[in-house]
C-alpha cells in the first residue's frame, strides 16, 4: 500500500498503525481508568513504587531486628511474616510490575513506532488487578499474613494463618494480570511495529520485552496451578501437597519453580534491555554484538525453562536428575557472559558520559555480574549442599534482584524520566542517591556472603553471637540504603515542580521515543516513521524517514503521499 | 468495526473510506487471532500444570493405582460410560466445525442447526460429567490424591467446556442479530477454536484417567 524508499522493507501493517482512539477529556478517563499505554506505564510506576516502599520498610524492620543475636523488635512469628512479606512484595508487586507493565508500556510502543499496545482494554484490565493484588496482599497482616517465606513451601504453608489464603488469591490475580500482559505485549511486538522496523531493527529493550512477554504468558500459569492447587488444599482439605494425605510436599516445589525459575528472567530480561539502551547511548558508540545480545536474550529465556529444579538440590530429589540441572544451570551463564562482554565492549573507547542513568547502569554491570557469579557457585551441587538455606544464597539473590534488577529499574527511571514528565532532574542529587545507594547496597549485603559461609541460617529471628558483627554492619547500611530513597523521592519530586525543560531528546538518543516531545502527546507519533535500520549507529545520520524531527522529513514528504499519513 | 480512525490521509474531514475500514479490520483481526492463540496456549500451561501433578502423584508418591484408601484399593473409573462421554464432546467438534463452514458459505439454516447440536451435544457432555461424579467410587474430591487430580482436573475441564457452551450461545444470538457476515466472522472463528481447543485437552484427560 505504502511505496517507501528503496531498501525499506515494509512492516506487516499499515492502516493499524495509524488507528487512533479519540483522545478522553475527563480527568477519569485519561488519569484513572485509561487505556493509554504511557499512562498506564506511568501507573504501574506510582502504584509499584508505593509498594517498593511499603516493601522496603518491612526489610528495614528485618534488619532493625537482627542489630542484636536477641533481637526483640518483633516477636519470631511476627519476623516470619516479615520476611515472607517482603520477598513477594517485592517479587510480585514490585520488580515485574515495574519492569514489564510500567516500562514495558511506556517505552515499548514508543519504541516500535506504535501509537500504542495492541490490545489498550485488556492493558487497562491487567493494570487493575495490580493494585487490588496488592492491597489484598497487604491487608493480609490483618488476618495472620503468610509466614513460610515467599516461597510457601507445604506443609508450613497449609499450616500457616488465614492470610496465606490471601497470599495465594493476590499472587494469582497478579499472575493473571502479568499473563495478559504477556499476551498483549507479543501481539503488539509481533504486529505493530512501524514499517520498516524488521526485528533486527529493534531496540535491544523491545528485545527484553519480547522474551518477557513470551516467558510471562508462558510461565505464569503454572504458576496458578500450583496456587489453586494450594488454595484448595487449604480451604477445602482436596490433597495435594499433604503426605498425610498421600501427596508431595515436593510437587509444589516442582510447580512453584517451574514458574519461579522464569520469573527471575522476566525480572531481569527487560532491565538487560534497560540497560543495553543507556550504555550506547552515554558512550556515544553504537552497541557492541547487538544480534548477539538480542539472540542472548532468547537463549536466556528458553533455557530458563530447564533449570528450575536447581533450587531443589537439598530437597531429596533423584539424584541422578542433579547433574543435567546443575549443568543447564551453568550453561545460562554463556549468553549472560555474552551479554556482560558486549556492555564493557560497547564502553571500551566510547566517550562516557557520566549521566546518572550511566552511573547507574556501570554500577548494575559491576553488582550484577557479582550476583551472576555466586549463583555460578550455588549451581554447583556440592557447593549447594553447604550453602542451601544460608546468608549466601540471601547476598545471592539481593545481587541479582537489587543488585541487578532494582539498580536497572534506577537506570531506566532517570534515563526515561525526561521523557515522561518533560523536564530534567537535578544530576548532583542523583549522584548522590547513586554513590550512596551503591556503596550501602554493597555494605547491606557484601557481608551477607561471609555470614552465610560460616553458617548463619536464613530465615532466623535471632543468631548466634559470634555472627553479630557483620549483621550490624549490614543493617546499618541498609538503613543508609533507606535514606538514598528519600534523596531520590525528592529530586524526583522537585523536578516535577521546577525541573529544567528537557526538550524532546536530552540526551542525544537515537531509538524512536527521543524523536518527540517531552512528554509524547496523546497518539504518540503525528506520522508513523519509517526505519531504515538499527538504532544504535552514532555517528552516521538517523535511520528514520517520515518524522518531523528526523532528517530525511523532505524525502518523507513524498512517502506521505501514498502512505496514510494523519494530520491534526 | 465501531473504531474512530482518524485517518485523514484517505478522508479528510472525518469521512470514512469502506475501504479502509476494510483493512483496518482485517489487520485487527489477524492481531486478535494471534492474541486469542496465545491465550489458548497459556491456557494448556494452566492445565498442563495439573497433568503433571497427577503423573507425579500417581508415579512417584503412590505405591498402587488406584491408590489405598483405609487398606482398601479404590476401584478404576467407569471407560465404558466415559467413552460415550467422549464422543459425544468430540461429535459436537465436528458439527461445531461444519457450524461455522456453513457460516461462511452462507448455508444459515444448516449454520443455525449445527450451532443447535454443538450446544445440546455439549450440554450432553456436562450432564454425562454430573452422572459420573455422582457415581465415581473414589473417595470423593478431598478424600485422596486420586479423587483430588481426578475432580479438579476434569472439574476445571467441564468449567471450560460450561463457559463454552455460553460463548457458543453468545456467538449464536450475535449472528441472529446479524453481528457477522461472510466476510466478518472473526467471534465465531475464535469460538470454533476454543471448542476445539476443549476437545483436545479431554483427549489427554480421557487417556489419563481412563485408558492409563
Amino acid at each position: 500500500m505504502a511505496t517507501l524508499a528503496p531498501g525499506v522493507k515494509t512492516g506487516p501493517y499499515h492502516a493499524v498503525l495509524d488507528h487512533i482512539h479519540p483522545e478522553p477529556t475527563g480527568f477519569i478517563r485519561k488519569y484513572i481508568f485509561s487505556i493509554d499505554a504511557k499512562v498506564i506505564g506511568i501507573q504501574y510506576m506510582i502504584t509499584g513504587g508505593l509498594f517498593f516502599l511499603i516493601a522496603g520498610l518491612l526489610a528495614e524492620i528485618i534488619r532493625a531486628q537482627l542489630l542484636t543475636p536477641n533481637g526483640a523488635v518483633v516477636t519470631a512469628a511476627t519476623y516470619n511474616s516479615i520476611y515472607s512479606m517482603h520477598g513477594s512484595a517485592m517479587v510480585w508487586m514490585v520488580v515485574i510490575p515495574l519492569v514489564t507493565g510500567g516500562f514495558g508500556n511506556f517505552v515499548m510502543p514508543l519504541q516500535i513506532g506504535a501509537r500504542d499496545v495492541a490490545f489498550p482494554w485488556l492493558n487497562l484490565a491487567a493494570f487493575w488487578m495490580f493494585p487490588v493484588a496488592g492491597v489484598i496482599l497487604f491487608s493480609s497482616f490483618l488476618f495472620g499474613a503468610p509466614d513460610a517465606g515467599w516461597t510457601e513451601y507445604p506443609p508450613v504453608s497449609l499450616q500457616g494463618p488465614p492470610g496465606t489464603s490471601m497470599w495465594c488469591v493476590a499472587i494469582f490475580l497478579i499472575g493473571i494480570s502479568s499473563t495478559l500482559t504477556g499476551i498483549n505485549f507479543m501481539v503488539t511486538i509481533f504486529k505493530m511495529r512501524a514499517p520498516g522496523m524488521t526485528l533486527t531493527r529493534m531496540p535491544l529493550f523491545v528485545w527484553g520485552q519480547f522474551a518477557t512477554a513470551a516467558l510471562m504468558f508462558i510461565a505464569t500459569t503454572a504458576l496458578a496451578g500450583a496456587l489453586l492447587a494450594l488454595f484448595l488444599e487449604r480451604t477445602f482439605g482436596v490433597p495435594f501437597y499433604d503426605p498425610k494425605h498421600g501427596g508431595s510436599p515436593l510437587l509444589w516445589q516442582h510447580m512453584f519453580w517451574f514458574y519461579s525459575h522464569p520469573a527471575v528472567y522476566i525480572m531481569i530480561l527487560p532491565v538487560f534491555g534497560i540497560i543495553s539502551e543507556v550504555l550506547p547511548t552515554f558512550s556515544r558508540k553504537p552497541i557492541f554484538g547487538y544480534k548477539m545480545i538480542a539472540f542472548s536474550t532468547v537463549a536466556i529465556a528458553l533455557l530458563g525453562f530447564s533449570v528450575w529444579a536447581h533450587h531443589m538440590f537439598t530437597s531429596g530429589m533423584v539424584p541422578w536428575l542433579q547433574l543435567p540441572f546443575m549443568i543447564i544451570t551453568m550453561v545460562i551463564a554463556i549468553p549472560t557472559g555474552v551479554k556482560i562482554f558486549s556492555w564493557m565492549a560497547t564502553l571500551w573507547g566510547g566517550s562516557i558520559h557520566w549521566t546518572t542513568p550511566m552511573l547507574f547502569a556501570t554500577g548494575f554491570l559491576i553488582t550484577f555480574t557479582c550476583g551472576g557469579l555466586t549463583g555460578f557457585f550455588l549451581a554447583a551441587v556440592p557447593l549447594d549442599y553447604h550453602e542451601h538455606g544460608t546468608y549466601f544464597v540471601v547476598a545471592h539473590l539481593h545481587y541479582v534482584l537489587y543488585g541487578g534488577s532494582m539498580m536497572g529499574l534506577f537506570a531506566g527511571l532517570y534515563y526515561w524520566w525526561p521523557k515522561m514528565t518533560g523536564r530534567m532532574y537535578n544530576e548532583v542529587l542523583g549522584y548522590w542517591h547513586f554513590w550512596l545507594s551503591f556503596v550501602a547496597f554493597n555494605g547491606t549485603f557484601m557481608p551477607m556472603h561471609w555470614l552465610g559461609l560460616m553458617g548463619m541460617p536464613r530465615r532466623v529471628a535471632t543468631y548466634d553471637p559470634q555472627f553479630q558483627f557483620w549483621n550490624v554492619f549490614a543493617s546499618i547500611s541498609a538503613f543508609v540504603l533507606a535514606a538514598s530513597m528519600l534523596i531520590c523521592i525528592y529530586n524526583l519530586g522537585m523536578s516535577l515542580r521546577r525541573g529544567k525543560l528537557a526538550g524532546p531528546n536530552p540526551w542525544g538518543a537515537r531509538t524512536l521515543e527521543w524523536m518527540i516531545s517531552s512528554p509524547p502527546p496523546y497518539y504518540n507519533y503525528k506520522r508513523i516513521p519509517a526505519v531504515l535500520a538499527a538504532p544504535y549507529d552514532f555517528g552516521n545520520p538517523l535511520p528514520y524517514i517520515g518524522l518531523d524531527a528526523a532528517p530525511g522529513a523532505e524525502e518523507a514528504a513524498a512517502i506521505s503521499e501514498s502512505h496514510p499519513v494523519p494530520t491534526y | 468495526m465501531s473504531v474512530s480512525i482518524a485517518n485523514p490521509g484517505h478522508g479528510v474531514g472525518g469521512g470514512h473510506d469502506d475501504a479502509h475500514d476494510e483493512v483496518i479490520y482485517h489487520e485487527t483481526r489477524d492481531m486478535r487471532l494471534l492474541g486469542f492463540v496465545l491465550f489458548l496456549c497459556s491456557d494448556v500451561i494452566l492445565f498442563s500444570s495439573f497433568i503433571f501433578a497427577y503423573i507425579y502423584l500417581r508415579t512417584t508418591v503412590a505405591p498402587t493405582w488406584p491408590p489405598l484408601v483405609g487398606g482398601h484399593q479404590l476401584p478404576r473409573l467407569d471407560t465404558a460410560f466415559a467413552t460415550v462421554n467422549s464422543v459425544v464432546l468430540f461429535g459436537s467438534g465436528v458439527t461445531m466445525h461444519y457450524a461455522l463452514e456453513n457460516f461462511k458459505h452462507a448455508n444459515l439454516r444448516r449454520f443455525n442447526w449445527f450451532m443447535g447440536f454443538t450446544v445440546v451435544l455439549g450440554t450432553m457432555f456436562l450432564c454425562g460429567q454430573g452422572y459420573e461424579y455422582a457415581h465415581a467410587q473414589i473417595g470423593g474430591w478431598s478424600g485422596n490424591i486420586f479423587g483430588a487430580s481426578f475432580f479438579t482436573l476434569t472439574g476445571m475441564h467441564g468449567f471450560h467446556v460450561f463457559c463454552g457452551v455460553i460463548f457458543l450461545l453468545i456467538l449464536w444470538w450475535q449472528t441472529t442479530r446479524g453481528v457477522y457476515d461472510q466476510q466478518h466472522y472473526f467471534g465465531l472463528t475464535a469460538g470454533t477454536l476454543y471448542w476445539h481447543f476443549v476437545d483436545v485437552i479431554w483427549v489427554a484427560l480421557f487417556f489419563l484417567f481412563y485408558l492409563w
